[in-house]
């Protein structure tokens, strides 16, 4: 399969006055085409800082990033100037941000500001961009296009923002679009029309996309791929039905029997004990190791290495479970 | 089971001001006309999206906004016709638990100030009492007394909510609204919270109303619900029995937006159309019927009644509980034609 993102042991660190916070170490990450790769966690697990080192939106000062090869559709990015990053950014790699009222310029019409899309990155005239506007806003599902685009992102209820969020990622056809927690601030039922959507554009336009999230309900939903960061590292990665059908890592199996299902019994909630780990103050050994049930003396000494099991899948795990929840060794 | 709250006809309109002074511009109809009961010791649920007064209607219940008509009965007694030293000892039986356990503890109040506020508001207790009292809750909420002089910035989102719990509980309340306790927690410390709650509940013997929009946690904690919709109950009775047969056509639609873990290919997806609309005009006839898959056209004009379908089960719908026996223009039962309708 050709790869579209080639990410390989990414690092980034922020000095701060209390330590270093080593907010992602080493993290390997493949897109394919067409692929949806979702990176799921934990809120600072890491997940939003290696998606924005990727798109390198990280102000350096204060990051610092230390990353072997950012290889994208085949060039590598880590050593672009800003100003190369500009004409890839948009273009050809795209970002959808969680909360779509901070991220619409809110004296802009919506439509002005996907014209901008088109005006900047395929030199169109003001005419013919608002056409193809109204063509995205149309596609993207948006009731009467042509008089929305006149709207201001107040008159635009959450699902139509996050709406225009999409159209405006879309606008290029990009090889890759970033979802940073797209659905993460709308209601049950707006979620279900916007994850529609979204899988429908990504099918439909042949992008790939990376879906950064939280909600492991939305990853099986749309997912085809899925990483599992705990405390800046890859903890698991496993296409999406033989991770949700068989988890190896013992947060993997926490983090999905965490998740309230409808078939549940009563009033019992699995739960992981204690919390995410500080980011300047990380365990010894194995990071997950103080929650961890199955937790032994070698978890405590030592960092398991990623490898690979079953061919397609990798664990990071001294005694990764089997779907019994028993040890593989 | 006793009643410990009960809600008649409740409604709660909100004036929107804007243009000239003193003039509003409309009405918004937070809650309208809802009656409900709340038994000893269950957790009752509420449901809904947000903006449709799931909110308003917790604080209507406690008395935190007044009704602009209707009733709210606490053991018996109504709140807003109680004087104010009357109500405010009322109100000690009556606590809530906040959403954002960020914002709902003051960063420059210590954990013992925060728990204590409650008691040294009463102004019964001496400092001791109260101190001794403090280790005990947090004791009980899973914290210890080393945190005591430590300030809100220190502990985790989880650990937060904690502390909102324990200050909740501090003067033995018998009546806990928790407001989405759980939405802005990460989920492997959802289950913490919610266990603790539960455990609460048995310990102190609490009634709770639970709020979320998280259907599976409302199944898993609640012995009763209700469905909201812009304002308006929808359904509400027994979860067991709303979530084996739902009636309503917004509560199906919520069911099924619920996503799974579990790639089971037979659940249909009903995926609604278009927006809640907005509660200042909000639909004549059933206030759902822009975005029901199954609107006819009598429920356009008609609005459904909360009529009981078997015991301890109730549904709003035409659908369900056909149209009531008045004059009705001719074809109120033909479905609507969804291209006409612009939600």
């Amino acid at each position: 399969m050709k790869q579209v993102l080639k990410l390989r042991n990414l690092k980034v660190v922020f000095p701060t006055g209390y330590g270093l916070i080593r907010a992602v170490e080493g993290v390997d990450l493949d897109i394919g085409d067409r692929e949806c790769v979702a990176l799921v966690g934990e809120s600072g697990c890491g997940k939003t800082v290696t998606s924005q080192a990727v798109m390198r939106l990280l102000e350096t000062p204060p990051a610092v990033i230390k990353v072997d090869s950012i290889e994208f559709d085949g060039r590598e990015i880590k050593d672009c100037t800003p100003k190369e990053m500009q004409e890839i950014r948009g273009k050809e790699m795209a970002m959808i941000f969680q909360d779509a009222m901070t991220s619409l310029n809110p004296v802009m019409t919506v439509g002005n500001q996907i014209d901008e899309m088109y005006m900047r990155h395929q030199g169109d005239s003001k005419k013919e961009a608002r056409e193809k506007t109204v063509r995205a806003l149309e596609l993207i599902g948006l009731p009467e296009p042509r008089a929305r685009a006149n709207s201001f992102p107040h008159q635009l209820s959450g699902g139509m923002r996050q709406r225009v969020l999409l159209a405006m990622a879309f606008a290029c056809m990009p090889k890759l679009i970033i979802a940073d927690e797209p659905t993460t601030a709308l209601d049950v039922t707006i979620q279900a029309q916007v994850l529609k959507t979204l899988r429908g554009m990504q099918q439909g336009c042949g992008t790939s996309l990376l879906l950064v999230t939280h909600d492991l309900s939305v990853v099986a939903s749309i997912a085809d791929t899925v990483y599992v960061m705990y405390s800046g590292k890859i903890v698991e990665k496993a296409p999406v039905k033989e991770l949700f059908t068989a988890p190896y890592h013992p947060y993997t199996v926490g983090l999905m029997a965490a998740v309230p299902r409808l078939d549940d019994e009563k009033r019992k909630f699995t739960q992981i004990p204690g919390t995410v780990p500080h980011p300047a103050r990380k365990p010894s050994g194995c990071y997950f190791h103080p929650r961890c049930q199955y937790a032994a003396e070698k978890c405590r000494k030592e960092m398991p290495p990623l490898r690979s099991l079953d061919g397609n899948r990798e664990v990071r795990c001294h005694y990764p479970l089997t779907a019994g929840g028993e040890s593989h060794e | 089971m006793s009643e410990i709250l009960e809600l008649k006809n409740v409604s709660v309109h909100f004036p929107v001001k804007g243009g000239l002074p003193f003039f509003s511009r409309g009405m918004i109809q937070a809650v309208s006309d809802v009656s409900l009961t709340i038994k000893h010791g269950e957790t009752f649920g509420v449901v809904g999206e947000s903006g449709c007064g799931k909110t308003t209607l917790a604080n209507a219940m406690i008395g935190m906004v007044k009704p602009t008509a209707g009733q709210v009965l606490f053991k018996g007694v109504d709140l807003n016709g109680l004087p104010r030293d009357e109500f405010k000892k009322m109100r000690r039986q009556m606590q809530m638990i906040f959403q954002d356990p960020y914002s709902s503890l003051n960063p420059r109040f210590n954990v013992y100030q925060i728990v204590s506020e409650p008691m040294f508001i009463r102004g019964e207790d001496s400092e001791e009492e109260m101190k001794a009292r403090v280790v005990e809750l947090l004791e009980l909420v899973g914290l210890s007394a080393e945190d005591l002089y430590r300030h809100p910035s220190d502990f985790s989102g989880g650990q937060r909510q904690r502390i909102g719990i324990a200050r909740a509980i501090s003067l033995n309340p018998s009546f806990l609204v928790c407001d989405e306790p759980v939405s802005a927690l990460d989920v492997s410390i959802h289950a913490q919270i919610l266990n603790l709650l539960v455990e609460l509940q048995e310990r102190l013997n609490l009634t709770y109303v639970f709020i979320s929009h998280n259907l599976a946690d409302v199944k898993k904690m609640c012995d009763r619900m209700a469905v909201m919709y812009l304002g308006k109950i929808m359904e509400s009775g027994d979860s067991d029995k709303i979530f084996r047969q739902p009636l309503h056509p917004y509560t199906q639609a919520l069911l099924a937006a619920v996503l799974d873990t579990s790639f089971d290919e037979r659940r249909d997806q009903i995926v609604l159309q278009g927006d809640i609309p907005s509660p200042i005009n909000p639909p004549a006839g059933c206030r759902f019927w822009q975005r029901c898959p199954k609107a006819m056209e009598g429920c356009k004009t008609v609005p459904p009644e909360l009529i009981e379908v078997e015991e301890d089960h109730f549904a709003a719908c035409h659908l369900v509980n056909g149209f009531p026996d008045v004059e009705l223009p001719a074809g109120c039962d033909e479905p609507v034609d969804k291209e006409d309708v612009q939600v």
